[in-house]
């Protein structure tokens, strides 16, 4: 019954969206408010309903109702509770549900919070975001939906994969949907301001916060797949340059681009029309992600089950949204002549032009690289793959120039530099980058990435460290106070581009935790029996013994290992050979321990009857950094979003 | 927007959607197969129910049919009953030959199986899996035929059902056994 | 008391190891497996390489490539053997040859020409600048042009 309502409550969901879609433009063309209202209020209904809908979908797997098929298919009742209510999301149908409700979350949000400042777009973002919405719920209504009953019942569900039984697995879809979805609302600003005909900097100054917002959401969802993969997969790595993987990690990479970009169209009126390629770039991207990951088109670790009807369904929803957003841009950007007043080459200007050329080549090479077994075989029958070798060694050079613009766009002056300033504000942060590299080297450091790294995170972060230096100074001087309430006042003076920069340190962090985490990575791989030890690095493993553990819904072989470095003890892991009961999925546990800001990570791949088994040790230098930074990635976007609000905002 | 760079979004968006619309037909997971028309590997084993020693060599001059299956693969189920078939219209000819491979299995599950579900044809045992590398084999069931030179003729990743069937019987080894070439 | 020393003697003798402990390690030929592994893609989890692979077939081929390391073959020609049996599919990144070369070239080719093609763009929007008319500089009171200099200098 209450799925019912549900099924109900998401059916009249998809009919509003029409009238969100007439409903406004009825308004521009007869120029009558109440037509916009209407609108608001179908945008603000949908949401609601959708709410509903998602409510009796939650209720139905808290209640374990098998007659389900989206419940039994992906839920069980020996399901821990936590992950029952994830579940939700953990397949196709209840992950596209999320995608829409979270959709019309942030539509209604961005309808309410704008109403009053903004009435002229406010039609076309209210039509725009209920068009996606119609998009995605008639998919969700005809061909993908998750409040199908199955008959006969089955008595138990085939439960939640047991990879996706994990926290990090919770929250990440959510971050990624809440990303995606966060960019439609620049998008939707973008087109509003394309088909009004109003291509100011208005439309950039209003979405600026949900523009990093949206960054923020989608930088941490692709950080948990990470995190999720370090900790559950069980190789000890953390980006496999799965097909998937780069669905993601395309729409990030042309968004941080915009992110940029639009800083130089609000201060220099400059790059209309890029900014507005740049925005429709960034949301097909994550509607072409979608595409790929529920189409059948690549195969992944993680694409959803597939079903070639929905694959045609999400190709025609892509093509009417990109065509009509490609097709407005060139229709009306024609109309837009920036006036571009440059005085020299190397200007602030350049560097971001030259940011975003970085970033669009390597959104590019992913995308070539990802499609282009699917361009092979389409023309040539032949089959190849393009794995983490490649991507590996064409994106480093332009991630290493990317980091190197970091270093260069925040200090270098607008429209022109002089020879003077570009000596003053990089001279030193060069010679101390050149110094760093030096010191590696003296140390025996030979690897190529880890020296260039060693220059360019030294450059970039001595550049932001005296800018820190100088202004608390500055400032501390100036109010006759200690440097430390210098650097927050300058903070809360400039607390936008400040907040910029700690950013930037957090990427500085996440790049050095990457570089040391993959280079000087040790891996051993060693079959023994119990008693027996093996070396690693400077630590010994000792396997003590096999004994069996189990779990709400799973039993599992587990290792006792002492670890050694001399004759000092120094933890005790435990990693996990697990077979999911119901499923009778094996799943490999790891075993990690923290030292050194790094990771000894230990898994036990195999036990044989007999009493063999093969443990798997690898040792990750500084892989903290990694999620270390990110989140001082984040805390930068947060200072910036929650800043008090100037008088020209 | 110049002319220029509208003519090059909108060519590069039509041949993008193209591209998706081919992809959704494809197999994303099928490896195409490279040994047609080569010599086939050759092979040795133990026979899964009784135990005699079998070898490729032994069937030189022949055409071979070779199946490669497992007690725990569902889809090898499917195509179970056309394979008996085709030894039966087949097996009168002194130049033709049916051989299993069983893969990645142990040997009661392999006896059970063909117990249970009846063969008229030999079958090997691939204890390590290296006979069907050795075939670029990469799940099951495959199916490879092979002419009387020893060239592999034909494969097949799937069942044998169906459209497959028929093709496989008239097209391939009517006449192979005939002594001309496979017509596909 | 008694019954404490009893059991601690008793567990003392349950756990005493039963046979000699050994120091195992990987040997070379281990090291080399490893290293062929990375490099060829597992066709059943078809993301990842033979080495992370879990899957049976996965554990076969190491077996094999082991084998086929301690008989002496170099890395080229297993990597050639099984090339020879699953195509290009089987290399975790295209061979560079033929049509692949868009791929390798591709990415440091956007890069060159869309270089130059912004150094051109920009160096053309410099030529159409005017250059900035020589403004008389505003005028500062005393006070503030104190000031200035004094925070200019610290």
């Amino acid at each position: 019954m209450i799925i019912e309502i549900g099924h109900f409550a998401v059916v009249v969901a998809l009919v509003l969206t029409t009238l969100g879609i007439a409903a406004p433009i009825i308004g521009l063309r007869t120029r009558s408010p109440e037509w916009v209202r209407v609108g608001r209020m179908a945008v603000t209904l949908i949401f609601v309903l959708l709410a509903i809908g998602m409510g009796s979908l939650v209720y139905s797997f808290i209640v374990r109702d098998f007659s389900i098929q989206y419940v039994a298919n992906t839920s069980n009742s020996k399901l821990p509770f936590f992950y029952t209510v994830s579940a939700v999301w953990g397949g196709h149908e209840g992950s596209l549900l999320l995608w829409v409700f979270i959709l019309s979350a942030f539509s209604t949000v961005a309808v309410w919070l704008h109403w009053k400042t903004q009435p002229v777009i406010m039609p076309y973002l209210i039509a725009v975001e209920s068009l996606v919405m119609c998009g995605f719920l008639t998919l969700i209504v005809f061909l993908s939906s998750p409040f199908e009953r199955l008959f006969p019942v089955p008595l138990d569900g085939k439960d939640l994969n047991p990879l996706l039984q994990d926290p990090a697995m919770v929250m990440h879809p959510p971050m990624l949907y809440m990303g995606y979805v966060g960019f439609s609302i620049p998008f939707a600003f973008a087109m509003a301001a394309l088909f009004s005909g109003r291509l100011g900097e208005e439309w950039i100054k209003v979405t600026q916060r949900w523009t990093i917002f949206a960054w923020l959401c989608l930088t941490t969802g692709i950080l948990m797949g990470g995190y999720w993969a370090y900790y559950e997969l069980g190789w000890g790595g953390y980006w496999g340059w799965d097909p998937v993987e780069n669905a993601s990690f395309m729409p990030w990479l042309v968004g941080t681009a915009f992110l940029h970009s639009v800083m130089v169209q609000e201060k220099r009126k400059m790059f209309k029309v890029w900014n507005l390629f740049l925005i429709i770039v960034t949301f097909s991207l994550s509607l072409i992600g979608t595409f790929l990951v529920r189409s059948g088109v690549l195969t992944s670790v993680h694409t959803f089950a597939t079903d070639p009807r929905r694959g045609l369904y999400i190709l025609l929803f892509l093509t009417v949204i990109m065509g009509l957003a490609f097709g407005t841009l060139i229709l009306q950007g024609a109309k837009l002549r920036s006036q571009v007043q440059l005085d020299s080459i190397v200007s602030r200007e350049s560097a971001f032009l030259f940011n975003n050329l970085f970033f669009m080549v390597a959104a590019a090479t992913v995308f070539l690289g990802t499609l282009y077994p699917l361009m092979i075989e389409t023309w040539k029958g032949a089959k190849v793959t393009v794995g983490p070798p490649y991507y590996n060694a064409v994106f480093m050079p332009v991630a290493l120039g990317l980091l190197f613009l970091m270093g260069i766009g925040p200090y270098i002056p607008w429209r022109k530099a002089s020879r003077e300033s570009l000596k003053k504000n990089f001279l030193i942060p060069m010679m101390v980058g050149a110094a760093a590299a030096a010191l590696l080297f003296l140390l025996g450091i030979r690897s190529p990435y880890a020296l260039a790294g060693a220059l360019i995170v030294g450059f970039v972060a001595t550049t932001i460290f005296v800018d820190f230096g100088k202004i608390s100074v500055i400032y501390a001087r100036r109010d006759r106070v200690g440097y430390a309430r210098g650097f927050l006042t300058a903070f809360a003076a400039n607390q936008r581009r400040y907040a910029g920069l700690i950013t930037h340190i957090g990427v500085l962090i996440l790049v050095i935790g990457i570089i040391a985490s993959t280079v000087y990575q040790t891996e051993k791989v060693v079959s023994l029996r119990v008693g027996d030890e093996f070396p690693i690095d400077v630590y010994r493993m000792k396997l003590l013994r096999i004994h069996e553990v189990s779990g709400p819904n799973w039993n599992a072989q587990e290792g006792v290992f002492q670890v050694f470095r001399g004759d000092r003890l120094i933890t005790e892991l435990r990693p996990q050979k697990r077979v999911y009961t119901e499923s009778q999925t094996p799943t490999t546990e790891s075993a990690i321990y923290e030292i050194n800001m790094g990771h000894i990570f230990l898994t036990m791949p195999e036990v044989s009857p007999d009493g063999v088994a093969v443990a798997r040790g690898v040792i990750n230098p500084l892989i903290l950094w990694v999620w270390g930074g990110g989140g001082i990635m984040g805390l930068g976007v947060l200072l910036n979003i929650f800043r008090p609000r100037k008088r020209d905002e | 927007m110049s002319r220029g760079w509208q003519v090059a979004l909108v060519a590069g968006l039509l041949g993008l959607f193209t591209l998706f619309y081919q992809g959704l037909w494809g197999d994303p997971r099928r490896i195409p197969p490279v040994l047609i028309g080569t010599p086939a590997p050759a092979f040795a084993g133990q026979e899964v129910m009784s135990g005699e020693h079998l070898s490729f060599d032994q069937f030189r001059g022949k055409v071979v049919l070779i199946n490669f299956w497992a007690s725990w693969c569902r889809e090898c189920r499917l195509e179970h009953e056309n394979l008996l078939a085709i030894n039966e219209r087949f097996k009168r000819d002194p130049d033709f030959v049916m051989l299993g491979i069983d893969y990645q299995d142990k040997v009661e599950d392999a006896k059970r199986y063909l117990q249970v579900y009846g063969t008229s044809f030999k079958h090997i045992r691939d204890v390590k899996g290296a006979l069907a590398i050795d075939y670029g084999v990469y799940g099951v069931p495959e199916t490879f035929v092979i002419d009387r030179q020893g060239i592999i003729r034909y494969k097949w990743i799937g069942p044998i059902t169906g459209a497959v069937y028929t093709n496989l019987t008239e097209k391939v080894l009517v006449p192979l056994l005939r002594g001309s070439a496979v017509s596909t | 008391m008694l019954s404490r020393f009893l059991l601690t003697l008793v567990m003392l003798v349950a756990l005493a190891p039963a046979a000699p402990a050994a120091m195992v390690d990987e040997t070379d030929i281990d090291i080399k497996t490893r290293e062929i592994a990375k490099t060829l893609r597992c066709t059943v989890c078809q993301t990842e390489n033979i080495w992370e692979s879990g899957a049976p077939l996965a554990h076969q081929m190491r077996e094999l490539i082991h084998e086929r390391v301690a008989q002496g073959q170099s890395a080229e020609e297993i990597r050639a053997y099984f090339l020879s049996r699953y195509g290009d599919y089987i290399l975790m990144q295209p061979p560079k040859h033929g049509l692949n070369w868009l791929l390798w070239a591709g990415p440091f080719a956007a890069l060159v020409i869309g270089g130059f093609f912004l150094y051109r763009t920009l160096g053309r929007w410099v030529a159409q600048t005017p250059p900035p008319s020589p403004e008389a500089p505003p005028s500062l009171d005393d006070q503030s042009r104190r000031r200035i200099e004094r925070e200019l200098h610290t």
